[in-house]
């Protein structure tokens, strides 16, 4: 039977490849901006340079993967294709691409111009992909929380970029809006109504299919997204109301319900059928741990706020969430999909009965499980340097530095030796 | 293994991809006309669904409470 008829309508793998290959240089970047700053750069989470480097790594980085993945895992978990996957690729990935540069160098540089060009081609692009995906979307009916959390993240991506681009012209034009206030809650809707969303959306198709844990359960399957974008639309409107105590108790809540998601997550892991503990579950432990420890920092920060002007407070709980949390899980993920995709497109391109390479040709497990120790290892440097940004600031960001040029390498390496059997396929079809 | 919805079952809920497709395509090669049988993921195999529908099969998804898919497949 026609095995791998299944695998005719993926998008090619130059359409997510571009987006994986180039997102580990932006995080590159925002380790040479921290080793460069050094410690005044961590003095405060309002610092130019690390609200730059911070966006590095949530646009460059985080934002990168997250939309090149979805381009080439909608058809796999909502049964949905874009119309031309490689050519909204390319477009999506020079705007993105673009876009993250000029709000980097704005936000350094505190240059208007280049704020307000950064505004508008990451409003533009974003605003495009929104438009193709959501079409795309909302033709099919919602028979998976992963689709209904898919939909839901959308409109967290939107408002997202909304503020996003609201706080960016706000400082280029010097507009008069409570910026902490909304910088607040720009960082909700990006990291819980876009990121947060979208990351149980999708572990509930990839925890239980790639680590062999249970299933996630339908009822907080059903729930999570539609309440954690109900909290952020509250959280907006108590912004609109200046109501100051309902903005620290929703933000409790966000948390809260960060954690519940985070310890589910955690609880299937521990009920996992593979025994052995590849790359993609100790980025998830470490994902799972910088991740719950960065949402108590915030929950305790509602209850006491004080703690929160302590100096390298929020640098710290940013830090954990970020590079802890979002950027273990997104790795770890990489890590499976890559070597799964290049096999596939192999696979699909043999012919029927000529064995391809096995994943772990295409990219070693001992690769991996190193990269991860640098990843690691800048984590607590990073983490050190929030407390002690005089001795630690430089090396810190050269550490993150080096843990994304090893992942460029790793993947880098996955993507020729893939290319280097799909010549080898090339030549001997032609006797076929 | 059977199941009171279909006497042939492929339980995939434990395997990695894509060996949940090659054993349900295998299973569906044995099917007698007339004859159902049921997947059990934790999650919708939407490229399956694809191939089931070019070949002419069709289905029906149930999600339980505890997160299994139930994909009952006859032609």
């Amino acid at each position: 039977m026609q095995g791998m008829l299944a695998f005719q309508n993926a998008p090619p793998f130059a359409a997510p490849l571009r987006f994986f290959l180039t997102a580990p240089l932006f995080s590159l970047a925002a380790g040479l901006l921290v080793a460069a700053g050094g410690p005044e750069l961590l003095e405060s989470r309002w610092t130019p340079g690390l609200l730059a480097a911070t966006h590095l790594i949530t646009v460059g980085f985080m934002l990168q993967v997250m939309l090149g993945a979805l381009i080439q895992i909608l058809p796999v978990v909502a049964g949905v294709n874009l119309g031309n996957p490689l050519r909204v690729a390319r477009w999506l990935h020079a705007g993105l691409s673009a876009g993250v540069l000029l709000l980097a160098g704005g936000l350094l540089l505190g240059q208007p111009a280049v704020l307000s060009a950064a505004a508008l081609t990451l409003g533009l692009t974003i605003a495009a992909f929104l438009i193709v995906t959501g079409r795309a979307l909302s033709s099919v009916p919602s028979t998976s929380p992963t689709i209904r959390g898919l939909k839901i993240a959308l409109v967290g991506l939107a408002g997202a970029v909304a503020l996003g681009a609201l706080l960016a012209l706000a400082l280029a034009r010097g507009w008069a809006i409570p910026l902490p206030v909304l910088t607040d809650l720009h960082v909700g809707w990006a990291l819980g109504a876009w990121a947060g969303i979208l990351l149980a959306a999708m572990a509930f198709v990839v925890v239980p299919m790639f680590q062999l844990t249970p299933g996630y359960p339908a009822r907080p399957g059903w729930w999570f997204p539609r309440l954690m974008l109900g909290l952020m639309l509250a959280w907006a409107l108590a912004v609109l109301l200046d109501a100051a105590v309902a903005i620290r108790l929703i933000q409790a809540a966000v948390a809260l319900l960060g954690i519940a998601f985070l310890l589910l997550t955690l609880r299937l892991q521990m009920q996992r059928r593979r025994a052995r503990a590849d790359a993609t579950y100790r980025y998830w432990q470490l994902g799972l741990a910088g991740a719950i420890f960065a949402l108590a920092m915030l929950l305790t920060a509602t209850a006491w706020p004080p703690l929160a002007d302590l100096d390298g407070w929020s640098p710290f709980a940013g830090i954990l969430l970020l590079v802890g949390g979002f950027m273990s899980f997104i790795i770890g993920m990489l890590y499976k999909i890559v070597p799964f995709l290049a096999w596939l497109h192999l696979q699909n391109q043999a012919k029927p009965g000529r064995p391809v390479p096995n994943m772990n040709k295409i990219l070693p497990e001992v690769a991996m499980q190193r990269q991860m120790r640098a990843h690691a290892a800048a984590l607590v440097l990073l983490l050190a340097a929030a407390i002690r940004p005089d001795w630690l600031a430089r090396p810190a960001g050269a550490a993150l530095a080096l843990a994304s040029g090893w992942l460029f390498y790793n993947l880098l390496g996955a993507a020729l030796r893939y290319r280097l059997h799909l010549q080898e396929l090339d030549r001997e079809a032609p006797a076929a | 293994m059977s199941h009171p919805k279909a006497p042939h079952v492929v339980d995939a809920r434990y395997m990695e991809p894509p060996e949940p497709f090659v054993h349900t395509i295998e299973m569906l090669d044995t099917l007698k006309p007339g004859e159902k049988m049921l997947l059990l993921l934790f999650r919708e195999p939407h490229p399956l669904y694809k191939v089931l529908t070019q070949n002419g099969h069709a289905y029906e998804t149930e999600l339980l409470a505890d997160g299994t898919f139930e994909i009952l497949i006859w032609r």
